[in-house]
């Protein structure tokens, strides 16, 4: 027995050694090629393109099975078919490429936020109750169509009608005309003139129609924030105009100043400041905005009947279907990935290749902020409340929207976790300190920590990124103040403070206004009965038997 | 009243802010100034807006 271990002891050491002693073995060094003396480049002539080997017209009639003849010199399009191909059908050839993935890209990022739209509606409708169901996914499927059509008419002018050339998109040359005042002895961008019904102005355009379906559903997905915030007593004709005058004006006018060549995007090129107001794809223009807005709507409604006792305790009003708030969750997380790589506004050129780090960091701060909000409640709390981890998965998600672009993933992790903390302890806040009433959360995720995500720009935008040299007119990359450029950080507080003391009046505004000419909340027999009957005159669940509240 | 008042300490709040641009020229002194801004306009909205609104609360009527 005692040899059989020595014998399967030796042979183990000799397994284990055998290898490193293989390695370690000195080699002989392969013989290196002598360096072959440098031919100086050749340039294509036209012969060699007339001479490219291409399939026969009869080996096309057979099939081509393992696609080594489709998609050949054949295929490009040749200017005159008498010449052949010429380098100068070549070069267009390529530059449609580009720009055809760009757009093939920017048009299917596109079409995943509008996903996201099923994401709030389900995370909406699960988080209210069952005798609201039917309200609150109709104003989450209403707002699409309000939205495209306000966009449509005078929003999208508002915010990239001066935008100016679009490099990704082929130049997007029309949106050209940007009404500009002088403050300070500088040039302040205030909003875009071209574009108006997408026919003003050259606008007719195939690069803007792509810029333009791709930034209404992102202000689409800010116009369904407040519904959250609002939901199970607001009033249906009051959601409607105010979801339009956010989609005609309270957006479009923030997007401008950050993205469509306003002032706020020119405070590095005019101020000095880093690379002027940075947000990436949109945690202050979208989430931010939408945040405000709702907590704006949030007050003038006040609180659900019942949410609050009369010496103002809180009192937890229960979600009719967590199954559905957590599907919701997971669709807007896949949306996502169309949200935040997609606004590089194309894969070839100007830096399109960061959008694999782009997607890394939106998963990375997704995972860290459900983990950190989870572990926040379950110590906190006692349970890993289902309904605050799926926010703190969305506050993570928000969060990195603004520096997904600019961050490593170690940013972008440390960036989710304290989105995950925070989004707890604004519920918290706004809840039993404010007093507001808000059923989904809506103002702590995408308000709070939208701030978060402008903020975090300033902190951890790593100077690694190269979006074609420059940002905003600004030579470099953006560099936090982690990372050595404090006039970032100042340039993206000033983006807050305009978010906080100007676009949440404008909503505010709005808000009173509608509040005094329609009213913004429904009747307090038609809140006690459920929305779905008095307001849309159908319930969502006609076989469940629903009581109202007394 | 109470409303209105709110409204232009919250947009003052901004103005200061927007101010601190010509106001200063060190990133320091900006820095300072938009913070400062940000903490009227939040003063703005928390402790004059909000605050009106609670006063006529649902939940204080019974």
């Amino acid at each position: 027995m005692k040899t059989l271990h020595r014998l399967l002891l030796g042979l183990v050491i000799a397994f284990c050694l055998g290898p490193l002693g293989f390695s370690q073995t000195p080699t002989a060094p392969a013989a290196t090629p002598a360096p072959a003396p440098a031919a100086a480049p050749k340039a294509i002539s036209e012969a060699d393109l007339a001479n490219a080997p291409v399939p026969t017209p009869d080996a096309r009639t057979k099939g081509d099975a393992d696609g080594s003849q489709t998609g050949t010199a054949s295929d490009i399009t040749v200017s005159d078919a008498k010449k052949g191909i010429t380098i100068g059908d070549l070069a267009n050839q390529v530059g449609q490429n580009k720009i055809a993935i760009n757009f093939v890209w920017t048009l299917i990022t596109g079409f995943l936020v509008m996903f996201m739209q099923l994401g709030f509606a389900l995370l909406e409708t699960g988080l209210a109750r069952a005798k609201n169901a039917n309200h609150t996914m109709m104003m989450n499927l209403v707002v699409y169509g309000v939205g495209i059509l306000a966009y449509w008419l005078i929003g999208f002018s508002i915010q990239m009608g001066g935008v100016g050339a679009i490099a990704n998109l082929g130049g997007t040359p029309p949106l050209n005309a940007e009404h500009v005042i002088t403050l300070f002895g500088k040039p302040f961008g205030l909003f875009g003139q071209h574009g108006l019904f997408l026919m003003h102005k050259g606008t007719y355009d195939v690069g803007v129609m792509v810029l333009f379906l791709f930034q209404m559903v992102f202000m689409d997905t800010g116009a369904t924030i407040p519904t959250g915030a609002a939901a199970e007593r607001w009033k249906f004709s009051a959601f409607i105009v105010t979801s339009f005058l956010f989609a005609a004006f309270t957006y479009p006018l923030f997007a401008n100043w950050a993205w469509g060549g306003g002032w706020l995007s020119n405070l590095g090129a005019n101020f000095g400041l880093g690379k002027g107001y940075v947000d990436f794809a949109g945690s202050g223009v979208v989430h931010a905005v939408g945040g405000l807005s709702a907590l704006a709507i949030a007050m003038i409604l006040g609180p659900r009947i019942g949410k609050f006792t009369r010496n103002g305790r809180p009192q937890a009003i229960l979600a009719h279907d967590i199954v559905i708030v957590l599907t919701g969750c997971l669709i807007l997380a896949f949306g996502w990935f169309g949200f935040n790589p997609g606004s590089t506004l194309g894969a070839s050129g100007n830096g399109g290749l960061r959008i694999g780090s782009i997607a890394v960091n939106t998963m990375l701060a997704s995972a860290t902020g459900l983990l950190a909000a989870m572990l926040y409640m379950w110590i906190v709390y006692r349970k890993p409340d289902a309904s605050m981890t799926g926010n703190g998965f969305l506050a993570g998600l928000v969060a990195i929207t603004a520096p997904c672009a600019f961050v490593n993933p170690v940013g972008a992790v440390l960036i989710g976790l304290l989105a995950g903390v925070l989004v707890c302890i604004s519920v918290s806040f706004v809840e039993r300190v404010l007093k507001i009433d808000d059923p989904v959360g809506a103002v702590s995720v995408h308000g709070v920590c939208g701030i978060w995500g402008v903020i975090s720009v300033g902190l951890f935008a790593d100077g690694k990124s190269n979006y074609g040299g420059s940002w905003n007119g600004v030579n470099g990359s953006v560099t936090g103040l982690f990372y050595g450029d404090a006039s970032q950080l100042v340039a993206q507080l000033l983006g807050v403070a305009t978010l906080v003391g100007f676009v949440f009046v404008m909503s505010f505004v709005f808000g009173f206004v509608i509040d005094l000419l329609v009213g913004q909340r429904v009747s307090a027999k038609s809140e006690l009965q459920g929305l779905d009957l008095p307001e849309m005159g159908a319930v969502a669940y006609p076989e469940f038997e629903l009581k109202a509240e007394m | 009243m109470l409303i209105l008042i709110g409204i232009l300490v919250t947009l003052l709040g901004f103005l200061i802010s927007l101010f601190s641009l010509t106001l200063s020229s060190s990133v320091g002194g900006r820095f300072a100034l938009v913070v400062v801004g940000l903490c009227v306009s939040l003063f703005g909205i928390i402790g004059l807006l909000n605050k009106q609104y609670i006063k006529n609360a649902i939940w204080k009527k019974g």
